[in-house]
């Protein structure tokens, strides 16, 4: 991450970032909704956004739109400070609200051209830029429909169709995924894909898969503070299971301690009902999970015991944050100061 | 100011492609074409015209009517303006545009004003239908819509800055019309103060009745412009002042 100091002299040729936020800071009267917050986004990337419900998520993204005011920091868009130079930053923007609000009087072919107007969209290439957006968010089939009467999935894509209609080299997409059934997430995910070709991409969500799927590299913030940012390779990592879930038939003192012998378990609890015991064993920071997931189903099988299952738990997102949180991570990923 | 041209077509879209203008269009026509026959009639049934009024006179001045469909016409007109899109949420599209806030403000309330002009514009009838009868001042008849567009322009004003400080349709409805109440009851304050006090002046200064009178009568007095231009620009102000604040809550 660079910062002011080390840009390069006026000299040399210099692409400020897409996006550059620094400490940016957002009070709502006692509460701190953002604290402190620093990150950069270049052209051409696409950025997730990731944070549990309430962790300033959606705030950091109206500062950067241009609807709220920040408490103090810096940010600007393409340059443009969004708040000295706010009508520039916001011509950048294409930018989705996290709830999609329209205007249900309005057809969606009259809506988009009244909002590629808004943005100063030429006179004679509106028609053909609303058509465009229509084609890419995939409302053309619904142009002229009453707003009011679409379903959320087609409302999510007249806001996308409303974001892109303008050709803005910045997208800000507040959960464009929010509501929607596995079917449009896939259709929306798949967009999100093809647009970060043309435009450079800040969505946010509070699913991790969903960056995963779609972006080049994740920001995760928590409690208004960036706690990580890293690679989709790096987040992956963060991702390890924290534990194996073992259910055996038979003698289950037998079973943890046939455990405990394998030395790559940090803690064992032991669950018994009957004769069937569940353990669920805590991988030691360092075990290679698959390979030990091996030997631990080997040892018990060797020691007369039956298995009826063994099973990764699934770490949530609130793991990952504990993990990230806390001191022993920190060399994963690069971490914000 | 780029802006104001797509958001004034919206507003005037959204007016007249939902049912509301046209309903208090409606019920605006019926009531005061109701007033205007009941004038007609029983000037038609002088035996002899021995009054110093016209109808004309009598339509637009010396009259609680005119005020009352006042009343009943703005705050709905205005209501909705700015709370009906913080409601909704669309409030953040229109500000993130590249859009600058007395844009958003002038778009809006002219889309008003020409909703509430065009809501006059067919009782100019009633004077044509006057005219086939007898004689009519038209500088009188001009006087008094100038009148009728300057009240209801600083009435429309209010309801719009109304209309901003609250998220709800209901209370800014309830806001303008209180306003708009005391208001009227500051200008009949003329009949209860005595006469030569402060108070006198002002109520009578401020008073929407004796205003129509004037204007009724063909006399356009400059210090009531005056004081109809503070109940637009003061209003129109203060509401882009509030629309800035938004971003700071």
């Amino acid at each position: 991450m660079s910062n002011l100091s080390d840009r390069p002299s006026h000299l040399s040729v210099y692409i400020p970032p897409v996006i550059s936020v620094s400490r940016l800071v957002k009070r709502y009267g006692d509460l701190l909704a953002v604290d402190g917050l620093s990150f950069e986004v270049g052209a051409g990337e696409v950025v997730g956004f990731l944070g549990p419900n309430g962790a300033g998520k959606s705030t950091t993204l109206r500062i950067l739109a241009g609807f709220l005011g920040q408490t103090s920091g810096t940010v600007s868009v393409c340059g443009h400070d969004v708040a000295a130079d706010s009508l520039e930053a916001r011509r950048q923007i294409g930018y989705m609200p996290e709830a999609v609000p329209l205007y249900p009087e309005m057809r969606v072919v009259e809506y988009l051209a009244f909002r590629a107007e808004l943005k100063n969209v030429a006179r004679a290439k509106r028609a053909k830029a609303v058509d465009a957006a229509m084609e890419k968010a995939g409302v053309a089939d619904r142009a002229t429909s009453l707003i009011g009467k679409l379903s959320k999935g087609y409302r999510q894509r007249v806001g996308l169709a409303d974001a892109l209609v303008s050709s803005p080299p910045l997208l800000i997409l507040d959960e464009p995924t929010a509501g929607l059934d596995p079917n449009q997430i896939r259709d929306v995910r798949k967009l999100l894909r093809e647009l970060g070709k043309e435009h450079t991409v800040l969505l946010s969500t509070h699913i991790l898969s969903e960056v995963e799927s779609t972006c080049s590299r994740a920001l995760v913030i928590a409690k208004g503070k960036l706690v990580a940012q890293g690679t989709i390779a790096e987040l992956r990592k963060l991702r390890r299971s924290p534990a194996l879930v073992i259910v055996v038939r038979g003698d289950a003192p037998k079973a943890e301690a046939t455990l405990a012998e394998l030395e790559v378990f940090s803690k064992i609890a032991v669950e018994a009902d009957g004769e069937i015991a569940t353990l669920r064993c805590a991988w030691k920071k360092k075990a290679d999970a698959a390979e030990n997931t091996e030997r631990a189903v080997a040892a018990l099988v060797a020691a007369g015991l039956a298995i009826r299952s063994a099973a990764p738990e699934q770490s949530t997102l609130e793991d990952v944050f504990a993990e990230l949180t806390s001191s022993e991570s920190r060399d994963r990923s690069e971490v914000a100061t | 100011m780029k802006s104001f041209w797509p958001i004034f077509k919206r507003e005037l879209f959204a007016f007249w492609v939902t049912p509301l203008a046209w309903v208090l269009g409606c019920v605006f026509l019926v009531v005061q074409g109701l007033h205007f026959s009941v004038l007609v009639k029983s000037f038609a049934e002088m035996s002899s015209v021995e009054s110093d009024q016209t109808p004309i006179q009598a339509f637009f001045g010396n009259t609680v009517l005119l005020y009352l469909v006042l009343f009943l016409l703005v705050p709905p007109m205005t209501m909705r303006l700015f709370a009906e899109e913080r409601r909704a949420g669309t409030i953040e599209s229109l500000m993130t545009a590249p859009v600058a806030a007395p844009a958003v403000v002038l778009a809006k309330y002219t889309a008003a004003l020409v909703t509430y002009a065009a809501m006059w514009a067919p009782t100019v009838l009633y004077v044509v239908i006057l005219q086939r009868s007898g004689f009519v001042d038209w500088h009188v008849v001009g006087a008094s819509y100038l009148g009728v567009m300057f009240v209801g322009a600083g009435y429309l004003a209010l309801g719009l800055l109304m209309s901003a400080i609250t998220k709800s349709q209901f209370i800014a409805l309830v806001l303008t019309a209180l306003v708009l109440l005391v208001l009227f009851i500051l200008g009949i304050g003329e009949f209860v103060t005595r006469d030569g006090t402060m108070l006198h002046d002002i109520c009578s200064y401020v008073s929407v009745w004796a205003q129509m009178n004037d204007f009724a009568s063909g006399v356009v007095d400059s210090r009531r412009l005056i004081w109809d231009g503070t109940l637009v620009l003061l209003p129109l102000f203060l509401t882009t002042r509030v629309v800035d604040s938004w971003r700071w809550t």
